[in-house]
């Protein structure tokens, strides 16, 4: 219990904490200590203690360097008391799952090593996922390890001495807690704050418990549903109104500030797979089928990155510009409605600059025959969501692009209602259940208040947080892997099952644990779960269910809606906003931090944001006209570089109010919105922002956090004034003088007219299928192949030929031996696919063991990934250095490339890394003596090097080496037992998941042996197999990066194999190397991305901008 | 001016040099010696906590090796057998032997009076099923480097007896380590498999070899034999031990 205190204290943010570290050593609050733990008063003498354990260690080991030290340590093998089933130790067991998250229950499917959930990835048998998962799923699992999770139950206590209130958390069953929830249940004055969710299991929980009285209200951190409710009671709807888009068979696409694709909007994954899917051309006649995405936002999203055609345009104007489009929808599809024309066409004056963008895009929406469709952010109002309804309707969209449906969960009362309850003195005990409502509230509610009115309060949350600070006992919340549960995807289309994967690793609870013990119910979770999925007509048994993981049954109904054009001719306002407003600010969701519920998760701070490729932190993204304005106002502020000078002794100068120690500084402004609410946070300049659009993201900033991410980012809840606006005008920005330097993986943002990312328009690559190669120096200095040239890609890969060069070549590829290998591993990466969601790069970091570094090391360029996901812009023709407005974005995945001809190897003193059999680029870590010169000669800069112990470190005290804190060991309980644990100064890169590679081919060959043994009997000589038996089939092996991919964007298998998918790929018109004139013969190469904008367009150009970027600097002459 | 150095100075530098010269070559061919696997790792015989004898179970009794071992075929690990497989016999034979207590404990675990029922008092954590007790502590006598990913599922079923790398466990009375199972050892097999490989119903069979008990030839004739079997074997099977790195370090 001591131990625990110990721990919780040391984990949790400053604030909280800041009363008790300030009072740890003064006499009165010992004395408290000691008389409540006689034994514990050593307890705040930590730091000697440790001191004195390193010496002590320090001479043992000393002392052993004589005999002791020759003996074999002794290691024990601790099997089983009783075996499990299922279980043989070594092999990973799978188990059908599912993550429950703010947009449904994400099906998965979760790899467990001897009882420890390793990696997570998607359930295939949901077909609308396919199998993916997206980047949160993704990094979820470390959650699970998290140390600074809420490791028990803990009842709050405090004490005031001398005026300072001091606070800790004392551990204390969680079923103690419970039952004195019961207890307070009897007065009838109970209220649970929960976040919303799709668990059948709640569904039903909460109406037993409404029948008892209890008052539960739903709030979440960031808003996504309730213009749900808002649209249904619109459309005379009981339930909420959900539109599920149906992307596959789409060819024109309209996105309204909607980031379909990204992480602001629910069901993405299903959506990058369908849209993407649009966009494939496997052969250059497809190119003119490709789907076209018309992108309108206020903010720079991925989505925006993969449209074909984008608008800049400020969120509080889009309602504005959907009318202007209206209007030119309703010309053609109801010419004589006069007057909702009128009226469309005047709210949609304020826009009336784009009017010709408008124009077109409507016209191309309508000629798509009802295979159009728009949608909407879901952070724009009802009304917006109805005019999308309408003019979907009027494109005759619904039911073939999209669905409008009602969903099962209907709303419940809000916070807001809540809170006048708990002033009325309706409510005694108040129960906060997961969700994180203190924080996000911050802004509008006062919890000191609301603490005092209530009773009892009961916080149920993963970890210790803001919201448990209002209250009397944490109960700590199991993560998913840990619980039983029942729920619907997003699109209530099917059952799903939350089994455990592990039991509960601290004395936490599940919500329905909790929600079960306070409605009376004595079952345990699992026979509940069991119960209710028979209950609800169950067509396969409950282990079928478990096992499948997916159940289809539809929870939706249609949606019959009236003419609504009375109403739209009626009700129709302009935005308010639009007219007050000279600056807005964007409120969204956090990449790093979700709504702030992944802060602590080193591996989604460490994941650079896909568009700023910022770690570690958020800022405020502005345009560049906005910096424009700022800096002649504000001439001091730093913000854009100067123009570089020259100092005195002809050195060049870099502008100190930009730079600092050759990191830019990010001066921190206070930004201001209506009822004095104001943040102060750095600002950082984004191309394709609007021009007027301030976006500020939710989540990050928070206090009371584990120790990764207690200085992460800067808080913005604090500006919302309620819960549903999350467009806000801005009153003011001024500088603070301060500044902040911001760890950003990808300072240089343009490719400077390299052909580094190959892009055609649709058009031309119909005509012209060799775009691809033709471009780049590889044009005029191929690969030296000689003479086998046109030979196919079998040859090529299995032999590596010298071409002409009379140098005699070394027998790497052991052709002539028997041991040569019998696949040939390659890549090919569609960049037509990509959406840059990144997701690719944290599954990479979840199956390979690549640790965190922290900020003040990705600051040194020394972080880990080994997919890096690089983004470019590019723009037409620019203004000197001027930063464009209007960007175009290419997103390239890059890992080790695997060259025949690899560079690193021949640097290499010491042998560590050469090349396998199969065509690998093998890094042998035990044999690294960490030279360096692999990576310095590596042209496409993949290699990564341990600069430190960042596995066994703690990556706070990295420099002071084995002095330092070793790290929790908590974490490493997730690390994958089939990949090396590296460990400092050694290289390491992508391996193209090799275990995989071998566990498959040990697989298949251990299965070939034992059929070819039962079906004939023999087992010696006489038994015989062919190299078709004992070859892996295509598509058997993934690597995480390929199976995570939502829109299929990543091929991987045998080159040897003129029939595997990647060699097909490989074949396509379309496939370059990247610097492939270096003749590194790389085995990963790239399909060249095809876009596929509209000729009638104002903003169409010939061809994408980087195309013409490299066409302007390969050729001069013709510009 | 008088010598500061006396004579005897004059040869220090070469008497220096030899014995260095002599002591760094001592070091070298101590380390040589010494520091190989051959010499640290070979005859390693800990003291298990119960005296499993490996001579009687898998000798005399001819208890096939996968009996215990069971993971062997599917896994990368041969799995230690847990309490329940060597309760399966010891329940009746030699049920009350003082030696099998650390066995009986941990298969028992909760199950205090060793019914095979879970009563009220006994479910200590109350989850209502009998969980077991301590493992057995069994001490690891064959260790890969952590970088080293050994599979046993693929030697098994591919022609490689237990015994080329374990020895003859079946006469061991207390296991020892019999290989030095260094990188060189691994190549040596990878290079040339077929002095190793045999069909596949003789891989558990420790005492097995080409030649029958009767054969009165020479160890040289026996080794041909092998070799051209093996080299049979081998070219049947599409046997193709990896050679380059990732072959077992990932």
């Amino acid at each position: 219990m001591i131990q625990e205190n110990k721990d919780t204290s040391a984990d949790s943010g400053k604030m909280y904490w800041k009363s008790l570290n300030d009072y740890a050593e003064s006499p009165q609050f010992r004395t408290w200590v000691e008389n409540e733990f006689p034994n514990g008063a050593s307890l705040f003498e930590d730091t000697q203690r440790r001191s004195f354990m390193k010496l002590m260690a320090a001479s043992f080991g000393l002392a052993g360097l004589g005999l002791s030290g020759c003996r074999r340590p002794e290691h024990e093998i601790l099997p089983y008391g009783k075996s499990p089933e299922e279980l043989i130790p070594g092999v990973p067991n799978y188990y059908a799952t599912a993550m429950p998250t703010s947009a449904g229950y994400l099906p998965l499917i979760v790899e467990s090593h001897e009882g420890r959930p390793t990696k997570i990835e998607g359930n295939p048998s949901y077909v609308p996922f396919g199998g993916s998962t997206d980047i949160y799923a993704q990094a979820s699992v470390l959650n699970l390890y998290d140390p600074d999770r809420a490791r028990g139950s803990f009842q709050k206590e405090q004490k005031t001495l001398a005026g300072n209130t001091s606070t800790r958390w004392k551990k204390i069953q969680s079923d103690s807690i419970l039952s004195k929830l019961v207890d307070w249940s009897s007065s009838g004055k109970v209220a649970i704050l929960a976040d919303s969710s799709y668990s059948l299991a709640r569904l039903e929980l909460v109406g037993e418990l409404k029948k008892k009285g209890v008052l539960w209200a739903e709030f979440d951190s960031v808003d996504s549903i309730s213009f749900e409710s808002e649209l249904a009671a619109k459309l005379d709807s009981k339930k909420p109104v959900r539109a599920i888009p149906k992307l596959k068979n789409t060819s024109r696409v309209l996105s309204l500030d909607c980031d379909f694709m990204g992480n602001r909007e629910p069901y993405s994954l299903a959506n990058s797979r369908n849209f993407m899917s649009g966009r494939k051309v496997n052969k250059p006649k497809d190119a003119l089928k490709m789907n076209r995405l018309y992108s309108v936002e206020a903010d720079m999203t991925i989505t925006g990155g993969v449209a074909d055609h984008r608008l800049r345009l400020e969120s509080s104007r889009m309602k504005s510009f959907l009318c202007l489009l209206g209007a030119e929808i309703l010309k053609t599809k109801s010419k004589n409605d006069a007057a909702l024309i009128e009226k469309f066409s005047d709210l949609g004056k304020g826009t009336s600059e784009h009017l010709n963008w408008a124009k077109i895009c409507a016209k191309d929406l309508l000629s798509a025959n009802g295979k159009s469709l728009i949608l909407a952010g879901n952070h724009l109002d009802a009304d917006t969501h109805l005019i999308v309804y309408f003019l979907n309707d009027l494109l005759g969209s619904i039911d073939k692009t999209v669905s409008y449906v009602t969903q099962p969960f209907s709303s419940n009362i809000g916070i807001q209602d809540l809170v006048s309850s708990i002033n009325d003195g309706k409510v005694d005990t108040l129960v906060m259940l997961g969700g994180n409502p203190v924080h996000a509230t911050s802004g509008f509610l006062d919890w000191e208040d609301i603490s005092q009115k209530v009773e009892n309060t009961v916080r149920i949350g993963f970890s210790i947080d803001e919201s448990s600070q209002f209250c009397d006992y944490h109960i700590g919340c199991s993560h998913y892997l840990e619980s039983w549960d029942l729920g619907l995807t997003w699109d209530c289309t099917s059952v799903i099952p939350i089994q455990p994967l592990i039991a509960p690793l601290f004395d936490t609870k599940s919500d329905i644990e909790c929600l079960l013990s306070m409605s009376g119910d004595s079952r345990s979770s699992h026979d509940y779960i069991q119960s209710l999925f028979e209950k609800n007509g169950a067509s396969i048994p409950f282990k079928d269910f478990l096992r499948l993981g997916v159940l289809k049954k539809d929870y939706t109904n249609k949606l019959k809606v009236e003419d609504l054009r009375s109403y739209l001719k009626e009700n129709l306002k302009p935005s308010v906003l639009e007219a007050i407003s000279k600056f807005e600010v964007l409120l969204v969701p956090d990449f790093h931090a979700l709504d702030g519920s992944f802060i602590n998760n080193g591996w989604m701070q460490e994941c650079p944001h896909p568009i700023t490729k910022l770690t570690w932190d958020n800022a405020l993204l502005i345009s560049p006209k906005m910096a424009k304005e700022l800096e002649s106002k504000f001439p001091d502020i730093g913000l854009l570089p100067k123009p570089t000078l020259l100092n005195q002794t002809g050195e060049i100068a870099p502008d100190n109010a930009v730079f600092d120690n050759g990191y830019q500084k990010s001066p921190v402004v206070e930004l201001s919105v209506a009822g004095g609410k104001k943040i102060a946070a750095p600002l950082y300049v984004q191309p394709g922002l609007a021009d007027k659009t301030v976006v500020a993201s939710l989540g990050m900033g928070r206090k009371n956090t584990g120790r990764v991410g207690c200085e992460a980012g800067f808080d913005s809840y604090p500006l919302l004034s309620k819960q549903d606006t999350r467009v806000l005008p801005v009153l003011e920005i001024k500088p603070t003088g301060a500044y902040k330097i911001l760890a950003n993986t990808q300072e240089h943002w343009s490719m400077e007219g390299r052909a580094i990312i190959r892009e055609a328009n649709a058009e031309k690559y119909s005509k012209n299928q060799d775009f691809a190669t033709q471009m780049g120096a590889e044009s005029h200095s191929p690969p030296i192949w000689g003479k086998d040239q046109d030979t196919d890609l079998a040859f090529k890969s299995t032999t590596t030929p010298r071409g002409n060069s009379s140098y005699e070549h070394p027998d790497h590829t052991y052709e002539k031996s028997e041991t040569h290998g019998i696949h040939q591993w390659g890549m090919a990466i569609d960049l037509n696919q990509c959406t840059g969601c990144s997701a690719c790069v944290v599954a990479c970091q979840s199956e390979n063991n690549i640790p965190i570094v922290g900020k003040d090391q990705v600051l040194r360029g020394r972080e880990m990934h080994w997919m890096r996901l690089d983004r470019y812009y590019s723009s037409a023709e620019r203004n000197g250095d001027e930063i464009p407005s209007d960007v175009q974005v290419s997103f390239q995945g890059v890992s080790c490339m695997h060259c025949e001809t690899a560079p690193c190897e021949s640097v290499c003193p010491v042998n560590a890394t050469v090349h396998d059999e199969e065509g690998l680029n093998a890094m042998a870590y035990n044999r690294c003596v960490g030279t360096r010169y692999c990576a310095n000669n590596c042209p496409y800069k993949v290699r990564r090097f341990n600069f430190f112990d960042w596995n066994k470190r703690d990556i706070n005290q990295l420099y002071q080496g084995p002095m330092g804190d070793k790290n929790d060991s908590l974490p490493a309980m997730g690390k994958n037992p089939d990949v090396t644990v590296r460990m400092r100064g050694v290289m390491e890169k992508c391996t193209y998941c090799v275990q995989r590679i071998q566990e498959a081919k040990i697989r298949v060959k251990v299965k070939a042996q034992r059929h070819a043994n039962l079906a004939t009997g023999n087992d010696g000589a006489d038994l015989k197999l062919s190299t078709q038996d004992i070859k892996v089939p295509d598509g058997t092996i993934r690597p995480a990066c390929q199976q995570v991919c939502p829109s299929d964007g990543v091929a991987f298998g045998d080159l040897s194999d003129p029939n595997s998918r990647v060699s097909q790929l490989k074949n396509d018109p379309r496939d370059y190397a990247v610097l492939g004139y270096l003749n590194t013969r790389p085995r990963t190469s790239y399909l060249a991305k095809v876009r596929n904008p509209n000729p009638a367009m104002p903003d169409f150009s010939d061809s994408p901008h980087s195309y013409r970027e490299y066409h302007d600097k390969a050729y001069p002459s013709h510009h | 001016m008088k010598n500061i150095f006396p004579r005897w100075v004059n040869t220090v530098p070469i008497k220096l040099i030899i014995s260095m010269g002599l002591l760094g070559g001592g070091i070298v061919a101590g380390i040589t010696y010494y520091a190989t696997p051959k010499y640290t790792r070979v005859g390693y015989q800990p003291t298990q906590p119960v005296p499993y004898d490996h001579s009687f179970h898998a000798g005399q009794l001819g208890l096939d090796c996968r009996y215990c071992h069971h993971g062997v075929e599917k896994s990368s690990h041969s799995n230690i057998p847990s309490a329940n497989v060597c309760m399966s016999c010891h329940k009746n034979v030699k049920a009350n032997s003082p030696l099998l207590e650390v066995v009986r404990q941990s298969y028992y675990g909760e199950d205090k009076d060793r019914d095979g029922q879970l009563s009220e008092d006994e479910d200590l954590n109350g989850d209502g099923v009998i969980t077991a007790g301590p493992s057995v502590p069994w001490v690891r006598i064959h260790k890969a480097p952590d970088y080293v990913y050994f599979n046993h599922a693929i030697h098994v079923n591919r022609g490689i007896s237990c015994v080329e790398c374990h020895g003859r466990i079946d006469q061991m009375e207390v296991v020892h380590h019999a290989k030095h199972l260094s990188m060189s050892f691994c190549l040596e097999c990878h290079r040339n498999p077929e002095k190793a490989l045999r069909p596949n119903s003789e891989v558990t069979n420790l005492a097995w070899s080409i030649v029958s008990g009767s054969h009165s030839g020479s160890q040289s004739e026996a080794d041909l034999e092998q070799i051209h079997a093996g080299l049979e074997i081998k070219e049947n099977w599409g046997i193709n031990p990896p050679l380059s790195c990732t072959g077992c370090h990932r």
